[in-house]
């Protein structure tokens, strides 16, 4: 029986339609996995079903009646929660009170704290949480901070669980117990949404998937009927490029060479285990994978913005030991992954941003001065080769749209043809012209001679572009193969991670 | 997909670029100017307001308050002489705040490096002026600079909050140099606490007598321009500025965030020393345990009020000084407490505040 039901949602957000027409529907009492990659419209889906958002055409049916979800106290009244990504926990505040804030049991005006404890206390017996009501938040693991915000949601009486990669900070064995919690709130016919991009969660836990693509229904399924390699390829998706990119002519000499290298991620957890690989000067290597699996480290990493373990070379050069600005002056360049957080610096103009990696060197730094002349110059010839739309040189990069801003990184990273190219997600979010421009300048580079290491979720683009593959699970390299002599299904299979053989 | 960008909070970056930051930098600035007078304005009517509710004639008050600081040509000098010390240390706060570092150290800085100018000023009575002098400043530069230099390395490469830190080392150092003059340099026969008077030679040339107007104003005034050099056109202008916006961009673009906070927390601590140097050298001509009575946290009021312009904070202080020679006065002519300039800087902040916090509060929301 379809409990909740979101038809036809559509929703934009100024040069983007984040949500395109999107039929979801959802069965009481079950696990439903969402699936998809960043910016695929999943959030916004969620954030429109529990009030953060309306939607701009569509409607919601829940249980049968069409419901409008104004604000998140009307998704709360109507039986739906959602834990989101960061969670909304007061850290000085105690397990108890924070579970209990805004529906505190009242005794005339005082808060009734037995009560309080007695209701949350009966929660936490029934669903077998280890949690000390009196401890405050700041000082438990994020794993039981998770716990907390699940509890709470169960006290506001919640039968419609959303959760926002509930396992993206959890260890292994905590995502095992939350498992267990999710299967025993479904028994009781509570119903979960579950937002992730991990397959093998999926298979493990949820019982249909809906996988979204650039804002689109990419398919509906049964999980026990498909395959973490079909979930995979739908949520890459095969988007026609509209282009055919000729492979490259002329392999040269290794650029870039990484050996055994390792590293960690934020939490501290293997990232990378080991990897190995080189890139050839006239070549663009194309690394696929499901997001999380190692690739932002590995970018960090070659940036030197991540401790790692191993050998890098530059050429010939071992740069493991450099800086970031070392390695910059010896040819190298990186596109970084998140364009308004790693790519620009959004509060001041284009001139600023296009000089961030040269303002030392001449002819934009004279004696110890920076030369504004040159800068708004070397700016204003990067506009026109680039095609970047603004008024001028010193306008705010703030202002312009997402692909303008792509191309403003672009301009900057290959204005002094590096050898070595990293790319990293580099048409993500752009628009069709956009995205062929930046592909276009990525295939140049690799003309020149460049060594260009492609990072994408996009498996279209990166058999359009590579001359090589690789495939990364699981924080190493599990495949390499020229994109003629592989298969999508192939690489759809390396990338849920089972191996060749 | 139409042209453009990737997801929501982008729209809503541009709406509140209307709102913060106007695309034109002229416009932008014609903005800020107008927007640091009204908090002025605002400032001056709170003071009026308190003095009214305290039954005092509020137009009186401050009529005497600028008669005191522009009325005549000593006027004038009195509110330069009072402006000298904000120069710097409006500008210590200012390079830090501009690189997202709050160095509160210029206090201690100012204490030290004021102890430090004072004791060449009586050690090396033999130098002729044209050594002693640059000689007194230097070591109080030295001595400021490296006082927050500490805390700046703590916070660069241990990530050790240097609000905390340079809270705590003000307090070291104003208790140290009062140690210093209370007991290895105590002055037998003085019952205050101070030290030695400098030598004649290592006193800065008063300029318009009576007024203890002297070259330390001319010596902030140069330094302020450097300043402003520093932070707008220099290669550590840019990466501080950057900094300041965005240290992951920076980082990602090759720059070295842990050497530009420590750079910039010496400069600031260096600024808050050459301030004490000034004080020594020209007006008390000996260190006087306590003589600061707060320069540098006004001098972050006004770093505040500028919003770290460099420019700014050099008018910003001419003006505080205004203020804070004609209080003097006004407290003689029209028994309104002096304190009513400590109304208005509080209402300052209050409001510099008051746009941080929105401001901060509302990319929070947007964030979301």
């Amino acid at each position: 029986m379809t409990y909740i039901d979101m038809q036809g949602i559509s929703k934009a957000f100024p040069g983007v339609l984040a949500n395109d027409a999107v039929n979801f529907s959802v069965e009481k009492g079950t696990i439903h996995a969402l699936l998809g990659e960043n910016g695929a419209g999943k959030s916004t889906l969620m954030r429109i079903l529990y009030g953060i958002y309306r939607p701009d055409a569509g409607k919601i049916v829940l249980d049968g009646e069409e419901v409008e979800v104004v604000d998140p106290q009307t998704a709360i009244s109507l039986g739906i929660g959602m834990v989101h990504k960061e969670f909304q926990l007061v850290p000085s505040l105690t397990v108890a009170e924070n579970i209990a804030l805004g529906h505190e049991p009242s005794r005339y005006i005082w808060v009734d704290r037995r009560k309080m404890k007695a209701q949350i206390q009966t929660l936490v017996d029934r669903f077998g949480f280890s949690i000390n009501l009196d401890q405050p938040v700041v000082e438990l693991s994020v794993g039981a901070q998770q716990y907390v915000e699940i509890i709470k949601l169960l006290y506001r009486q919640a039968r419609i669980l959303i959760l926002d990669e509930p396992t993206a900070v959890l260890t292994p064995q905590e995502i095992e117990r939350l498992f267990s919690i999710l299967e025993q709130l479904r028994d009781e016919g509570r119903t979960i949404i579950f937002i992730t991009h991990k397959l093998r969660e999926v298979k493990q836990i949820c019982s249909r998937a809906t996988i979204l693509r650039r804002g689109k229904v990419a398919g509906c399924v049964e999980v026990a009927e498909s395959t973490e390699r079909e979930l995979a390829s739908l949520m890459v998706g095969r988007q026609i490029l509209d282009i055919e990119y000729e492979r490259s002519k002329n392999v040269g000499e290794v650029k870039l060479c990484l050996r055994n290298v390792r590293a960690n991620d934020d939490r501290g957890v293997p990232a990378l285990k080991g990897v190995t690989f080189d890139v050839r000067g006239g070549e663009i290597v194309g690394l696929a994978g499901v997001q999380g699996n190692g690739q932002s480290e590995l970018v960090d990493v070659i940036g030197a913005v991540r401790d790692a373990e191993g050998e890098i070379f530059l050429g010939s050069k071992d740069i493991s030991g450099m800086a970031l600005r070392g390695r910059r002056n010896d040819g190298l360049a990186i596109i970084p992954e998140k364009r308004k957080e790693q790519g620009l610096n959004l509060a001041t103009d284009i001139a600023d941003n296009v000089i961030a990696t040269r303002y030392f060197k001449p002819p934009f730094s004279k004696n110890l001065a920076v030369r504004s002349d040159q800068a708004e110059q070397f700016a204003a010839a990067l506009m026109d080769r680039y095609a970047i739309k603004a008024e001028g040189a010193r306008s705010l990069v703030s202002t312009l749209s997402g692909g303008n801003q792509q191309k403003v990184i672009t301009a900057r990273e290959l204005a002094d043809e590096p050898d070595v190219l990293i790319a990293a997600h580099p048409t993500r979010g752009l628009d069709v012209a956009a995205a062929r421009f930046v592909r276009e300048e990525l295939v140049k580079r690799r003309d020149e001679g460049g060594a260009v290491l492609l990072v994408s979720a996009d498996l279209d683009e990166l058999f359009a572009l590579s001359d090589r593959l690789l495939i990364i699970y699981d924080g190493e390299i599990v495949g390499e193969s020229r994109p003629e002599d592989i298969s999508y299904e192939e690489v759809g299979l390396l990338m849920a991670g089972h191996k060749h053989g | 997909m139409v042209d453009g960008m990737k997801d929501p909070d982008e729209m809503e970056k541009k709406d509140r670029g209307d709102v913060l930051r106007l695309p034109d930098s002229s416009q932008a600035a014609v903005y800020n100017f107008v927007k640091v007078l009204i908090t002025l304005l605002v400032a001056l009517l709170m003071g009026a307001l308190v003095m009214e509710l305290s039954g005092k004639d509020s137009v009186a008050a401050y009529r005497a308050l600028f008669q005191s600081s522009l009325g005549s040509r000593t006027a004038i000098a009195n509110t330069l002489l009072a402006s000298t010390p904000l120069i710097f240390t409006s500008l210590a706060a200012a390079i830090g705040f501009r690189a997202g570092v709050f160095n509160v150290g210029a206090e201690g800085s100012l204490y030290l490096g004021g102890f430090a100018a004072a004791w060449v000023g009586f050690t090396f009575t033999e130098l002729p002026a044209l050594l002693i002098i640059p000689l007194a400043f230097l070591a109080a530069g030295l001595v400021g600079g490296f006082w927050c230099y500490v805390p700046g390395v703590l916070r660069a490469r241990l990530a050790v909050d240097e609000l905390v830190t340079t809270i705590l080392l003000n307090y070291v150092a104003i208790l140290f140099t009062e140690y210093l003059v209370n007991g290895p340099f105590l002055v037998p026969g003085v019952a205050n606490a101070m030290s030695e008077e400098i030598s004649l030679a290592a006193r800065l040339p008063r300029l318009a007598p009576p007024s203890q107007l002297n070259a330390s104003f001319i010596i902030a005034v140069l330094t302020g321009l450097v300043m402003v050099f520093v932070m707008t056109r220099t290669r550590l202008g840019y990466e501080l500025r950057a900094t300041g916006d965005n240290p992951i961009f920076t980082r990602w673009a090759g720059i070295s965030v842990p050497a530009v906070i420590e750079k910039v927390m010496f400069i600031g601590g260096l600024l808050g020393g050459l301030a004490g140097a000034g004080q020594v050298l020209g007006v008390h001509y000996r260190f006087v345990a306590g003589f600061s009575s707060g320069l540098a946290f006004s001098g972050m009021t006004i770093a505040l009020l500028v919003r770290n312009s460099p420019f700014g904070a050099i008018l910003a202080s001419l003006l505080f000084g205004l203020l804070r020679s004609g209080s003097a006065t006004m407290e003689i002519f029209s028994d309104v407490p002096r304190d009513l300039i400590t109304v208005l800087e509080a209402t300052i902040i209050f409001f510099a505040a008051m746009e941080i916090s929105m401001q901060f509060f509302r990319r929070r929301r947007h964030e979301r």
